[in-house]
């Protein structure tokens, strides 16, 4: 009953200063939303790329070496270590992958004459894989390669709109293999589908085909070789355990699950964002609490007589200083609540902004929703909130009563 | 000034072609002088004077030694601060021997960039365009043309804008809040005021140097704060990166945005607040 009556003596005091309580309000929409953005973003690079590594269904990879995949030597007999792993109790499923670049037929001469301007270079990302197993594509439009695994190609959409392609047109490729000298000869494919590879980035030419089709490109037919192997452990076993069974059966292969991935990109590559947002939600939050701080500090200076007045007539110190507290809640709560809707609008802008970035695929995002972001701001603005009541509700509490009328009536 | 590069990647070509014109201390025993960064000698614990055997498979097939004669402080690029530059630097014929294919005597001479310092420099574009007719496969560009790491630079660049201007906002709200609270303070001062024949304008014009002069105030402050903090906040990111990379720098240009923003928001945050004071009259301000 005391917390209600608190309550109204604060939300009359907020009526009775419109323009005050409406600009500290927004004062703190806008702080706010800047606070839960950084939440977002401090996060949102980890969890989307996290997203974007078991949208496929694998949770880990088996490599030659631990160097960055697709840059180390390659696996040799790779469907007979696919065979051993999937043989595995602990393993659901293995699908290889194998990466060649190549050209469109008529777009290799065309990129060779011109002058590089560092973006479209003309070349294509043919990533093979084995079609007996999931792919690590989603298919968008047509069919999959599965359908003609002999000639069969998928493409993204960028490439279809770059060679002019649709499901059933005809696409000749020339595979860039090792030196320049040696140019393997044309390979013609089957555009069976559209499709969208989960790492593309907005001006990637990407195609997918089986993987024996990808060795054909570099000029190899009984090539038996795969970048990395995807592997998705079984359900209930885990990514760990399916590793170390992998490593267990051969040591001489580096197996890193996506746990482990998202641990090193989150230490190195996406640090940077992390500590930026942790630098601008420590100086939102602080400029939040400064805010309502000095607005309320300085409405109860102004109103010191009137508070003396409350408390001679009657109303005790408690009820007083709780009514400056619910005061900063109201504020603080209302703006907060605010900024939410404000702050996706904003954590959608900006993340616009950076998914600009070179390099960046077209299913990455920086700010990313999640619950436990909401929680956290929530508990950091009810300190905010709190700590700006302190001084306030200090002067308020210590106030002397008789003193300060005197102090109202001889001014 | 000039970029000649064919499509084939090997990343310590370009390492090593540099090496071409860093003059290396010669080796005293048989073994290549190699030179390696600071940070690789630390994480590797190498010292001058160390022999290593270096391979181009990760296997260690093949492998070569080298003796290391210097450790160098590598230039920091901004794009890889986050990952520790284990850098080695070798002559190219050194580099060539090592990873080339002794079956193929083409692999022996390949590099994957070549560096041109062209007379007149405004003459980049023509030269592209002659390289690229006459040595089809190779592709040439100006080393001043915009490529991706300028692109980067323009997105967080623009990405700090965007958060700058949302802080503006908030900064603008607060102190439009403050200023309504600073002047509903004086409304009896600005009473007597207009009582004693002091015209609106007047009192206006006071108002608007006094926002001025908050405002001014205001941002030298956070000027001289960003300045204070920005050795603290580059040497924390500088020790968290062992990078020698500059993450803040207050410049002139910077100061001066902030003036020419933050002080028509302090006078506009004045008149805002003033103006419900001013349109009344002097006896109507009167409680």
């Amino acid at each position: 009953m005391t917390g209600l009556r608190a309550l109204r003596f604060a939300w009359l005091t907020i009526v009775r200063q419109p323009a005050r309580s409406v600009l500290g309000i927004l004062g703190v929409a806008a702080v706010g939303a800047l606070l839960f953005d950084m939440l977002l973003l401090s996060r949102g690079l980890v969890l989307s790329f996290r997203t974007l590594l078991d949208a496929g269904g694998f949770d880990a990879r088996v490599l030659a070496t631990d160097m960055v995949p697709f840059s180390g030597p390659r696996l040799d007999h790779a469907s007979t270590l696919a065979a051993a792993i999937r043989a595995l109790p602990e393993v659901a499923a293995v699908q290889q992958v194998r990466t060649v670049r190549a050209t469109a037929g008529d777009r290799s001469v065309a990129s060779a004459m011109g002058v590089d301007d560092g973006e479209d270079d003309g070349e294509i990302e043919i990533v093979g894989t084995d079609i007996h197993v999931h792919p690590v594509w989603t298919i968008a439009e047509g069919r999959d390669v599965a359908e003609d695994p002999a000639n069969g190609l998928v493409i993204n959409r960028h490439l279809a709109e770059t060679l002019g392609a649709k499901p059933g047109s005809k696409v000749t490729l020339r595979g860039r293999c090792g030196d320049e000298a040696s140019m393997p000869p044309p390979v013609t494919f089957i555009v069976t589908g559209i499709a969208t590879f989960p790492f593309d980035t907005p001006g990637d030419d990407t195609a997918g085909t089986s993987i024996a089709s990808a060795a054909r490109l570099c000029g190899e037919r009984d090539a038996d070789q795969a970048d990395m192997l995807l592997v998705r452990s079984r359900d209930g076993v885990g990514a760990d355990t399916a590793a170390a069974a992998i490593h267990a059966r051969r040591p001489d292969l580096h197996i890193v699950t996506n746990a482990e991935i998202v641990d090193q990109f989150s230490r190195l590559q996406f640090s940077y964002f992390r500590q930026i947002s942790s630098v601008l939600a420590t100086v939102t939050l602080f400029f939040g609490f400064l805010l309502v701080a000095v607005l309320l500090t300085v409405s109860v200076n102004q109103h010191l007589g009137e508070i003396a007045t409350l408390r001679a007539i009657g109303l005790t110190r408690a009820r007083v200083v709780a009514g400056i507290f619910w005061e900063s809640v109201v504020m603080v709560g209302t703006g907060g609540v605010l900024a939410v809707p404000i702050g996706f609008v904003v954590a959608a802008w900006l993340d616009r902004i950076l998914r600009r970035l070179p390099g960046i695929p077209t299913g990455l995002h920086f700010f990313v929703f999640e619950p436990r972001a909401l929680g956290l701001y929530v508990v950091l603005l009810s300190a905010a909130a709190l700590a700006a009541a302190a001084y306030p509700m200090r002067i308020v509490a210590g106030l002397p009563i008789a003193g300060t009328l005197r102090q109202e009536v001889v001014s | 000034m000039f970029a000649a590069s064919r499509p084939r990647a090997a990343t310590w070509g370009l390492i090593a072609a540099l090496l071409v014109s860093v003059p290396l201390v010669a080796a005293p025993a048989e073994a290549p002088g190699i030179l390696i960064s600071r940070q690789l000698a630390e994480a590797r614990h190498l010292a001058v004077g160390d022999e290593v055997r270096l391979a181009a498979e990760p296997s260690g097939t093949a492998s070569r030694q080298f003796r290391v004669v210097g450790i160098y402080e590598p230039t920091p690029d901004p794009l890889r601060f986050a990952q520790p530059p284990l850098d080695v630097r070798l002559h190219l014929p050194d580099l060539l021997a090592l990873t080339g294919d002794p079956a193929d005597a083409a692999s022996q001479d390949a590099v994957t960039a070549i560096n041109v310092a062209l007379a007149d420099p405004a003459d980049a574009d023509a030269f592209a365009r002659d390289v690229a007719g006459r040595l089809p496969g190779v592709t040439a560009r100006a080393t001043s043309s915009p490529d991706a790491r300028t692109n980067t630079f323009v997105v967080i660049e623009r990405f700090h804008t965007a958060i700058a201007f949302v802080t503006v906002l908030g900064s603008a709200v607060f102190l439009l809040a403050l200023m309504v609270m600073l002047v509903d303070e004086r409304r009896s001062t600005v009473a007597i005021l207009r009582l004693m024949g002091f015209t609106r304008r007047r009192i206006l014009l006071q108002v608007c140097a006094e926002g001025a002069l908050i405002a001014l105030v205001g941002a030298a402050g956070g000027v001289l704060f960003a300045i204070a903090v920005q050795g603290l906040f580059n040497r924390f990111f500088q020790w968290r990166y062992d990078t020698a990379l500059v993450f803040l720098r207050v410049t002139p240009a910077v100061v001066w945005r902030s003036l020419v923003i933050a002080v028509p928001l302090g006078i506009g945050a004045s008149l805002a607040a003033s103006w419900s004071l001013l349109r009344r009259t002097g006896a109507g301000l009167h409680r």
